[in-house]
Formats: structure tokens, sequence, C-alpha cells
């Protein structure tokens, strides 16, 4: 029934050690791009736009983002990678009923730390860097976000398979790490590419940093580290209690649950399979 | 004519990598009329317009707010009050920004638009990208519609055994939780059904893919794209070579 054994192993090791180089490739560039941008940043934003960061800003991450795509999609068991487009969904569609309970959070990650949960930090990853192209259909300014976003599941998937997520309590205090580390990488593409923030709440604290004679970058890396952790750390712990919620039959159909025992409690009884 | 998908991709794309690496708000005010103008024509001006706006309101209020009044390295100054500086030179780089930014999502809008999913999809199909892209594309493209009707049915059901929607913050919260898992539940189930129908008909199987769904190429739009992608890869290259950052003199 399986094809597997028809594919020589030689040929799989090569392909899996090719993805591996594309995964290490695409990591390189989003980490080479992030250093390159701050260690160069223009000291005079006053001539001008700032074209070249942004430039720079835009190829880097989006070529990062790109070759963790192609690294990851081809070999993401089919049950998995249904799930990207359901994650998706849920990323706008809990965002928009957030926004309607009134709390002063964006909340753009809850299906992406969902999928890092229950499929891995590389299903994560692909799935954050794939909710960013997908959504720039409607909304074109979260395209440059992508790496940022496959950061985010990544890290999700990471707290999960170290078992993060067994414990409700430990749940936010990954996601404050993760928001650090994504608030810090994004901030350049805040600040180059769109020049500030969208936002009334964001914006008047980037305008206090700057007021105290801030360059933009610093400024704006500030703000992301006071408001990213946070806001990650309740989306971590929407999502923890969206998996707890679940029934333990569904959750457990996941080999990555599974394997990493990443929720509490054991597994149901296995159906004959 | 019909444009291919990927000729609508390569002008959007180029014409927003130019405007970016060109940086002069005359420009991209130009890029915004063109585009408007395009928009009308192809009778999705409505839409489009109303979909940037939503994006760059908040954006444009931002920078204005940011820019116009907090920017240390202007020198030109206008008005002050206390902190606060209105600078000539922070009023531009917002103004170059903002036009910016705007002339790029309208142009990107314009191409989602316009473009047919299915021909891109079997567009991308043709051109080896991995099937599964193609996929994750069109199923997004098509559930976020399903799925606000089915997060409305939800709330309907839970509503009439007597959930409410307002209170403090904790029934607030749980009114929430009465809401999402229904949905997340129903969804994670439904995805499971459709892998199981994708793998029974071969979506994971690897080696070459039949497609059903030719989309014409002409070649002029061949020849358009690859000019396209000439001209806006020498605009970056331009201005990488007029603003590659000094090396720190001592």
């Amino acid at each position: 029934m399986s094809s597997s054994s028809l594919t020589l192993p030689e040929a799989r090791k090569a392909a899996s050690r090719n993805r591996r180089i594309l995964e290490i490739l695409g990591a390189a560039a989003i980490a080479g791009t992030y250093i390159f941008l701050v260690l160069t940043q223009p000291a005079d934003i006053a001539n001008g736009p700032a074209s070249f960061s942004a430039l720079v800003a835009l190829g880097g991450f989006l070529l990062g983002a790109v070759l963790l795509i192609v690294a990851v999609l081809p070999v993401l068991p089919t049950s998995t990678l249904v799930l990207i487009p359901v994650a998706l969904v849920l990323n706008v569609v809990l965002g928009q009923v957030m926004g309607s309970t009134g709390l002063p959070f964006y909340f753009d990650a809850i299906g992406t730390v969902l999928i890092a949960v229950l499929a891995g930090p590389a299903a994560g990853a692909a799935t954050g860097a794939l909710s960013s192209i997908v959504w720039s259909f409607f909304n074109p300014t979260v395209l440059p976000f992508a790496a940022g976003a496959a950061l985010i599941g990544f890290l999700a998937g990471l707290a999960a398979r170290s078992g993060l997520f067994r414990r409700f309590y430990l749940a936010p205090v990954a996601g404050f790490i993760t928001g650090i580390v994504a608030g810090v990488v994004s901030a350049p593409i805040a600040a180059f590419v769109f020049g500030g923030t969208s936002g009334v709440g964001t914006g008047a604290i980037v305008s206090a940093f700057r007021a105290m004679g801030d360059t933009l970058l610093a400024a704006i890396t500030k703000q992301a580290l006071i408001s990213d952790p946070m806001d990650k750390a309740i989306v971590f712990a929407i999502a923890a209690m969206l998996v707890y919620a679940l029934p333990r039959r569904t959750t457990f159909q996941f080999p990555f649950v599974r394997r990493f025992r990443v929720l509490a409690g054991k597994a149901p009884a296995a159906p004959a399979s | 004519m019909r444009l291919h998908p990927f000729t609508a991709l390569t002008a959007a794309a180029c014409t927003a990598v130019a405007t970016t690496a060109a940086a002069s708000w005359p420009l991209s005010v130009a890029v915004v009329v063109a585009t408007a103008v395009l928009a009308a024509r192809a009778r999705v001006a409505g839409r489009v317009l109303f979909a940037a706006a939503v994006t760059m309101a908040p954006l444009c209020l931002s920078l204005l707010v940011l820019h116009g009044l907090f920017f240390p390295e202007g020198r030109t100054v206008l008005a002050e009050w206390g902190p606060a500086r209105v600078t000539a030179e922070g009023l531009e780089f917002a103004l170059d920004l903002a036009t910016r930014t705007s002339a790029c999502v309208l142009v990107l809008l314009l191409f989602s638009f316009t473009v047919s999913v299915p021909d891109l999809v079997s567009a991308l199909a043709a051109r080896s990208v991995p099937p599964q892209f193609g996929f994750v594309l069109a199923s997004t493209l098509t559930l976020v519609p399903a799925i606000a009707a089915r997060l409305d049915r939800i709330r309907q059901a839970q509503e009439a055994r007597g959930l409410l929607l307002r209170g403090g913050l904790l029934s607030r919260l749980g009114a929430l939780r009465l809401q999402m898992v229904p949905l997340v539940l129903g969804l994670i189930d439904d995805a499971g059904i459709r892998a199981q129908a994708l793998e029974a008909r071969g979506f994971g199987a690897p080696g070459p893919h039949t497609i059903f769904r030719h989309v014409e190429d002409p070649p002029r739009q061949r020849i358009f794209r690859a000019v396209a992608l000439v001209l806006a890869a020498m605009a970056v290259v331009l201005r990488l070579l007029a603003s590659w950052p000094e090396v720190a003199s001592p």
C-alpha cells in the first residue's frame, strides 16, 4: 500500500538533507538580515525614508520565509496540511471575536500557536509564514511580517515539544519569551518599511520614546518589548485553554502530541489500528 | 485580453518594489492615482479602496502623530508645545512613508481582487510549485466566508441556550469560550475528514500530478514579465548602490 518501499533510501536521505539545508538557509537569511539592519541602520533618517533598509528588510525576511515554506511544506503529512487553512482562518476570525470583547490586544496568532502545539515546530513555522502570505490577499501590510509569524509558530512548537503546555501556568511564560524574540525581530520591519506602528495605543508608546530622543528603530523595539510579550502570553494561554477544552480523542490523534507527550493526562485507549 | 495570473502578479510586485526603491512621494501619488483608475476600469474600485482605507487609515494617522509631533532629527521647527515639536522634516517623512505604503497596498490589493483564484492555483501547479501551497491558498480563501457564517450560527445556537454577550470581563471570557470551543472542535474534525478525502484521491502521493485546468500564457506576456522583472531589479540595484551604508570612517 505504502509507496515508501519503492523509494531508494539514498535518494530519500539526499532529499531530507536538501530540506535541512533549505531550513538552515532560511533561518540564516532572517537572522543575517536582522543583524545587517541593526548594524547599518541609517543614523539620520531625516535624509529621506529609509528606502535602502526597507528593501533589505523586505528581501531578506521574505526570502527566509519562502525558504522555510519550501523546506517544510512538501513533507507535512496531509492531516497536518489541512489544518493550516483552519489555523489561518482562526487567526483572523478569533482576532475579530476578541476585538468584539473590547480588550486592548490584537491576538492574531491564536491559530498558528494552536497548530504548533498540535503538530510541532515545523508545521507551526510553515503555518505562520503561509498565514501572512495568504492574509496579504486582503491586507498587504501583513506580508512583510511573514518571518516574525514563522518564528512565533516555530517557538510555540518548541515550547510544546519541551513540555511547557503540560502545566497550564507555564504556557503564558513560554508566550512571554516568544513575544520578546518575535517583537525584536519584527521591529525593523515596522521601523523601515512602515515608519511606525499601526494603531493608536502602540503609536503613543513609540511617540513617548521618540520624545526622549531615541532613534526610530530603538523606539519601536522598546515598544515591541512592552506590548508583544503580554500579547503573546495571552495568546499562548488561550491556545492552551482551547487545546485542553478539545476532547482527548481529537488532540491525541496527532502523532506529535502522542510522541512528545505535549499535553498533561494519559492518552485515551487507542483504537485498534 | 485576459491577463495570465503571473503577469498581473509580476506587474503588481514590480510596481511595489520600484515605488519602494524610488522613495519619492510624487511618484507614489502617481502610482496611487493610476491604480485607482485601473481599479475603476476593472469595476473593483469600491472594494479595493475600502480594503485599502481600512488598512491605511490607522497607519497614516499613527504616522502623522508620531513623526509630525516627535521627530528629534528635525531642524526646521514649525511649532512647539512642551516636548512636542512640529518639524518640516518630520511631516515630510510622514508624507513620504504614507504615500509609499499606500501605493504598495493599493497595487497589491488590485492584483488580489482581480485575480481568478482557480487560475492562479493551476498556474502555480503548472510551474511545479508544491501542490500543497495551492491547496492552502484556495482552501483558505473559500473557508473565510464559510467560517464567518458558521460562527454566526454557533452564536445564535448558544444565545438560544441562554448565552449573554454582556457583563464583566469574566462573563465575557466565558461567553467567548462557549463560542470558540465548538468552532475549533468542528473545524478540526472537518479537517480530519478532508484529509482522508484528499489522501484517498492521491493528493500526498509523490510524482507528477495531472492538471485539468490550463491557463493561456501568450508569449507577449512572457516578454512583458521578463522586462518588468529586469526593470524592478535595476531599480533595486540603483537604490542599493546609491545608498549603500558607508563604512564608519575614523
